[in-house]
């Protein structure tokens, strides 16, 4: 069964994976991490209240954590296609990615954020540090191992996501996995498919502990 | 008498916190002057609203009602903008230090001046000059964590120095540390007030702390301001209630005579007599036995007061004359209620 041809198949597709998911989570990040610093700012108790906009943002994120991936993947065929021209492939998934995962961040990054002593902010504002100085001075450097952990695991929860949308012509592992191992009922490749990504896995969390303990002054 | 300048002025200073039902009223109308160069304490048990009062001077509570002027400048009415500038003068330490954990102490200390726009090589300077004076000049590049809690307050100290603030506000900043740390800290805090001559506000609930390096004392006790002073006024002769218990807290065992006993007196002796062996030439004198039931002595601000609760006999003539024969040696002595 495992061919040159089959092997470069594989290849290609690992290496999609791991594209898929980098640039997702990058892009990801860039909508999410401001929202998650947004909820804790706009909290009640934050550093700039504002109840109303808080709930009415937290409403939205919950919604859109809450339809499964597999449907906002098809609803979102228009969108995609408007973005970036087609609604297959590893192109197209990212753009569902980046949809689905940044809901999901900008809630792992709002309890990093949380676990930061309100006390060291109180400090900081009696030094007369402005809302936008804590977030970037306060906030964020002190969570940062907090938050490093919480990237392995939106990572890891990203290519799972990747994976599932090989059902829809994305690309990558999970498509390998279900067009060979599934429809032509392949088993063996299958479980390589799966192998490989629990290897993916595990590596991401093992290099953000890792990271995450290294750089944590705290220990 | 020369007029005082006034750093710290509070007017009519109400706050209250919204609440499910209603608000609670934490302080209550609170005046309050605190001098240009005074070490100023505000001692009251926990719950008394001292630490919200605390933060009613920096504003990090903002007073329901009130104004609060730093310098002669009115803070309840400025912008946010302008607060924070104000905030550069007035630098704040507290009870669990609030350092930033993954900073060093050295940029721990250049952090304040980052924000108020200091150059990097400037600050860093100013940085190692301030960890000196608190004398952690080798230990400028360890983490907190790798710190004691003493370390760690006084680089909170040098934090709060960094802008050169005019007062500096401490909120139970000793209270988590043991003794002998808490008095090389208030050892500190002395020095920084003569040096500097800066003004510092002193939140505690311990009289310890406040005899230790206070020059006035304001005793706040549910929400209100009960008496106010200084500092040897008020430990010879609290007037209220609340005075009272702080002052004999310490020290002394409250329960051996809080009321419990009949005849009980608290005499106070200060400066040259009380190296003298006045009690027992009383006793000798009169013919006649007190039952110590406490006693301790202090030093304030350099005068040595020795204070005891003393059980004079049920005689009254003989009891009387006891008195008499410690008032005439000038000793304080005031009877303490009996219930």
């Amino acid at each position: 069964m495992f061919n040159s041809e089959m092997i470069s198949l594989v290849g290609v597709a690992f290496w999609e994976s791991i594209y898929m998911t980098i640039i997702s989570s990058f892009f990801a990040y860039v909508i999410g991490l401001p929202l998650g610093l947004i909820l804790v700012a706009t909290d009640k108790d934050g550093i700039a209240p504002a109840p109303l906009f808080n709930q009415v943002l937290g409403i939205i994120i919950n919604i859109l954590r809450s339809i499964p991936f597999l449907i906002l993947l098809v609803a979102m065929m228009p969108i995609t296609q408007a973005v970036v021209g087609t609604v297959i492939g590893a192109k197209a998934t990212i753009v569902v990615l980046v949809v689905a995962a940044a809901p999901f961040i900008a809630r792992l990054v709002e309890s990093s954020l949380k676990e930061v002593d309100r006390g060291v902010v109180e400090a900081a504002q009696s030094m007369g540090a402005s809302p936008f100085e804590i977030m970037t001075k306060v906030l964020l450097p002190e969570a940062k191992p907090s938050l490093l952990i919480g990237s392995a695991i939106a990572m890891t929860t990203i290519l799972g996501y990747s994976a599932m949308a090989g059902f829809c012509g994305g690309g990558g592992l999970g498509a390998v996995a279900i067009n060979y191992g599934y429809y032509r009922s392949q088993r063996d490749i299958m479980l390589v498919m799966v192998v490989l990504l629990v290897v993916i896995v595990q590596v991401l969390q093992e290099v953000g502990l890792r990271i995450a303990k290294g750089t944590d002054k705290r220990l | 008498m020369e007029q005082k300048e006034i750093m710290i002025r509070l007017k009519g200073i109400t706050k209250a916190f919204p609440r499910k039902k209603g608000t609670l009223e934490v302080l209550h109308g609170i005046d309050l002057d605190i001098e240009k160069g005074e070490i100023f304490g505000i001692i009251g048990l926990s719950g008394a609203g001292k630490s919200t009062l605390v933060r009613c001077i920096n504003l990090l509570e903002r007073p329901t009602e009130g104004q609060v002027y730093l310098d002669g400048q009115e803070l309840t009415c400025l912008s946010e903008k302008d607060l924070r500038q104000a905030r550069r003068s007035m630098g704040m330490i507290f009870q669990q230090f609030h350092l930033l954990m993954q900073r060093t102490a050295m940029e721990n200390v250049c952090f304040p001046m980052e924000i108020a726009g200091v150059k990097k090589a400037e600050a860093r300077e100013k940085a190692k000059e301030l960890l000196e004076l608190v004398g952690l000049g080798d230990r400028m590049e360890s983490y907190p964590s790798q710190l004691s809690g003493g370390q760690k307050q006084r680089v909170a100290i040098a934090r709060a120095l960094a802008t050169n603030p005019k007062i500096l506000l401490c909120d139970e900043a000793t209270s988590a540390l043991d003794p002998n740390t808490t008095a090389g800290v208030l050892e500190l805090l002395k020095d920084i007030n003569k040096r500097l001559g800066i003004t510092i506000v002193v939140i505690t609930h311990e009289m310890k702390v406040i005899q230790e390096i206070c020059n006035r004392v304001a005793i706040i006790s549910e929400g209100k301001i009960a008496e106010m002073g200084s500092v040897q006024e008020i430990f010879r002769a609290p007037k209220t209630q609340i005075g009272q218990e702080l002052v004999f807290h310490e020290g002394s065992n409250r329960e051996a005579y809080a009321g419990r006993l009949p005849y009980c007196y608290r005499v106070v002796f200060k400066g040259g007599i009380s190296n003298e062996p006045v009690l027992g030439r009383m006793m000798i004198d009169c013919n006649g036995v007190a039952n110590i039931l406490a006693g301790n002595t202090r030093n304030i601000d350099g005068e040595v007061f020795g204070q005891m609760i003393l059980q004079f006999p049920e005689d009254e003539a003989l009891r009387k004359k006891m008195i008499q024969y410690l008032l005439d040696q000038g000793v304080e002595v005031e009877e303490v209620a009996y219930v």
